[in-house]
């Protein structure tokens, strides 16, 4: 009986586990699945605020960042060193939106790719609260996912911390409750999350967020993280 | 004057500013050049130095300000024609440096004027953003956006509300904290009269006044932590920048005699580790990741610091970074002028004879900038960028600086 149990409990553990995998991701995709996480904070930026609980439905996610490669597939106009083809590709925000379009996809909302880099737990960075160099891929000239260690966030996306800034489809307002004011608060900017290889060490957490004009991001490294929804 | 009446044309008419441009960039012979005089390599060190400096008060000055980069000729104008912006503050503050030194050997009231005048230009970029403390990486007199603004650094340009007709470049680094933390105690220690102390004394309070009331960040316009600005004890950030906030809140208690700088600087050393955390400013290994660049602002943080700090504890844990730091040091190649300031510095903090002959002709060796010519793309109004090839001139500034900072700690010979 006591055996039985046992195994009953382990089959149940199983289940829930295949459960929680959740449907197969699409290629070069990871599973995020629906439900609540930590978003904001309460020691960064006042834009960080108020850390909430808030909710996202499930959806797939990109592993990597878009590379130069992958984008000329898209835009076989756009030229890159060939050495170059598995860096980030650095883009405006309508040249990712329409990558994404082609793809099949479409660019994250803030929460999505929040709860992508961070998990249900409120960590600091993808891989946990303690910094180190060799998480990040600091250096332009290197390719994606190059970091020396524990590269992947909790669903298992590579350089959400640093690499190039990611674009997002959300405009940069304020969340719900937040009533420190910003005059660049509307529909002017866009947000980028993850930081770049060009910041301090502080713009590559999962909470940050920073405002850019869609078109015109003069020497900001900005590239793209698609997302799709799971019908 | 003449870059003012470019760029305001540039606005109006895209053919006008176009023939100016060539005017200027490309027939540089039918205009006297203000300063075109340049040593030879062959020259002693104080003639090259002479005028290396020259050529920085006559084509670089921008109201006091040094600009690290300009488009060639100036041609006799009031202000140079600027190219990228965003690091002027090192000049600025090695040249209030240079002239400090000079001054504290010389007691020539000319060279105390120019350090005053450079002094009164970082007060300029502080009262140019409108912010009490916050200070601009640089500015331009002008009413409209300069065609560099699109083309150099990010798009951090604000029109001045306080200073009418001026634009102002934000996000301070902490590069350039250190700058202005060095370059401003510098000329207290050695160069200031009574009137200017008190001037340099206030300006440090409001600046790193700011900077701790912000949690040791620096903050923009926006209220957001620039992009290299992060000192905060709540945040992850670089040890190099421990070691940057503790030498800036030493300098400003030593000329302010304030003691909350005193306090902050002793609750970031007892609650959060800095002084333990600052050890690692050099990164070592991989080799790969040395980084010369970091180690100038560690250079001046040290040399600041270790002078002020009568701590045994704490000086052996500041001398623990030096070490690493000249680990590095001790077989450096001298690429660039601040490669043999590290050694001055070592040479002053430690009391070590380590200039070699080799490492003397190094300094005998220094050299300034060579002027060159590229291609520059100037935005248009149309949105069509136009390729234009021009002189450009970089900085003498750090040369100088070494110089007279050589010539005061008795490491340079006036005769070499």
């Amino acid at each position: 009986m006591k055996t039985f149990l046992s195994l009953l409990s382990l089959l149940a553990h199983s289940l829930l586990v295949v459960a929680q995998e959740g449907p197969t991701p699409p290629e070069g995709m990871v599973y995020v699945p629906a439900g609540e996480f930590i978003m904001g904070s309460t020691y960064g930026d006042p834009d960080e605020r108020p850390r909430q609980i808030a909710s996202t439905k499930a959806f797939f996610i990109d592993k990597y960042e878009v590379s130069n490669e992958e984008f000329a597939r898209f835009d076989p106009s756009f030229k890159f060193p060939p050495e170059k083809k598995n860096n980030a590709v650095i883009v405006t925000w309508s040249q990712a939106d329409a990558y994404a379009k082609w793809a099949g996809k479409r660019l994250p909302t803030e929460k999505e790719w929040e709860k992508a880099a961070r998990g249900t737990d409120g960590r600091v960075f993808p891989w946990g609260n303690t910094y180190d160099n060799t998480y990040v891929v600091w250096d332009q000239k290197e390719t994606r996912g190059a970091s020396i260690a524990k590269p992947a966030s909790p669903y298992g996306c590579y350089d959400m911390a640093g690499s190039v800034w990611e674009w997002t489809s959300d405009w940069y307002k304020p969340y719900p409750g937040n009533t420190v004011p910003m005059e660049q608060y509307g529909e002017k900017y866009k947000v980028m999350r993850g930081g770049s290889n060009f910041n301090n060490h502080s713009f590559i957490r999962t909470s940050h967020r920073y405002y850019v004009l869609p078109e015109k991001i003069h020497v900001y490294p900005v590239g793209i993280r698609c997302v799709k929804d799971i019908d | 004057m003449f870059n003012q009446y470019c760029t305001k044309a540039m606005h109006k008419n895209v053919l006008i500013p176009l023939v100016w441009v060539y005017l200027f960039f490309l027939s540089p012979q039918l205009f006297s050049q203000k300063v075109n005089e340049f040593p030879k390599k062959t020259d002693p060190l104080h003639k090259k130095v002479a005028m290396f400096n020259e050529l920085m008060l006559g084509n670089h000055w921008n109201e006091g300000a040094i600009m690290q980069h300009v488009i060639f000729p100036p041609a006799g104008l009031d202000r140079p024609i600027i190219g990228s912006q965003a690091d002027c503050l090192d000049p600025t503050s090695e040249m209030l440096a240079a002239y400090s030194h000079k001054y504290a050997i010389t007691k020539n009231p000319k060279d105390r004027k120019i350090a005053n005048e450079i002094f009164q230009a970082i007060l300029k970029l502080e009262k140019v953003t409108g912010v009490e403390g916050l200070v601009a990486r640089s500015f331009n007199q002008t009413n409209e956006p300069l065609w560099h603004e699109e083309v150099f650094w990010y798009h951090e340009w604000h029109q001045s509300t306080s200073m009418p007709g001026y634009r102002w470049l934000g996000d301070l680094s902490a590069d350039k904290f250190t700058s202005i933390f060095y370059g401003v105690g510098t000329f207290w220690e050695l160069c200031a009269d009574a009137a200017y102390k008190e001037k340099a004394a206030a300006l440090l309070d409001r600046f790193i006044g700011r900077v701790v009331d912000n949690n040791f960040k620096l903050t923009d316009l926006d209220g957001k932590m620039t992009l290299w600005g992060n000192f905060c004890p709540n945040l992850p950030h670089q040890e190099l920048n421990s070691l940057e906030m503790l030498a800036a809140l030493k300098v400003t208690h030593h000329i302010t005699g304030k003691e909350r700088y005193n306090a902050a600087y002793h609750m970031l050393i007892d609650r959060y580790h800095y002084d333990d955390h600052q050890i690692n400013s050099k990164i070592l290994f991989p080799k790969e990741w040395r980084n010369v660049g970091d180690d100038y602002h560690a250079a001046r943080s040290l040399y600041m610091l270790m002078r002020l700090e009568d701590d045994p504890n704490l000086l052996n844990k500041y001398r623990m970074n030096l070490n690493r730091h000249w680990y590095d040091w001790r077989d450096i190649e001298f690429t660039w002028e601040s490669n043999i300031w590290f050694l001055m510095v070592y040479k002053v903090l430690t009391g070590e004879d380590i200039f070699t002959e080799e490492k003397e002709q190094g300094i005998k060796d220094m050299w300034g900038f060579d002027r060159n010519t590229r291609e520059f793309k100037i935005p248009q109004k149309d949105g069509s960028i136009k390729l234009v090839k021009a002189e450009e001139e970089r900085t003498a500034a750090a040369m100088i600086r070494n110089y007279w900072f050589g010539r005061y700690y008795g490491i340079i010979d006036e005769k070499w």
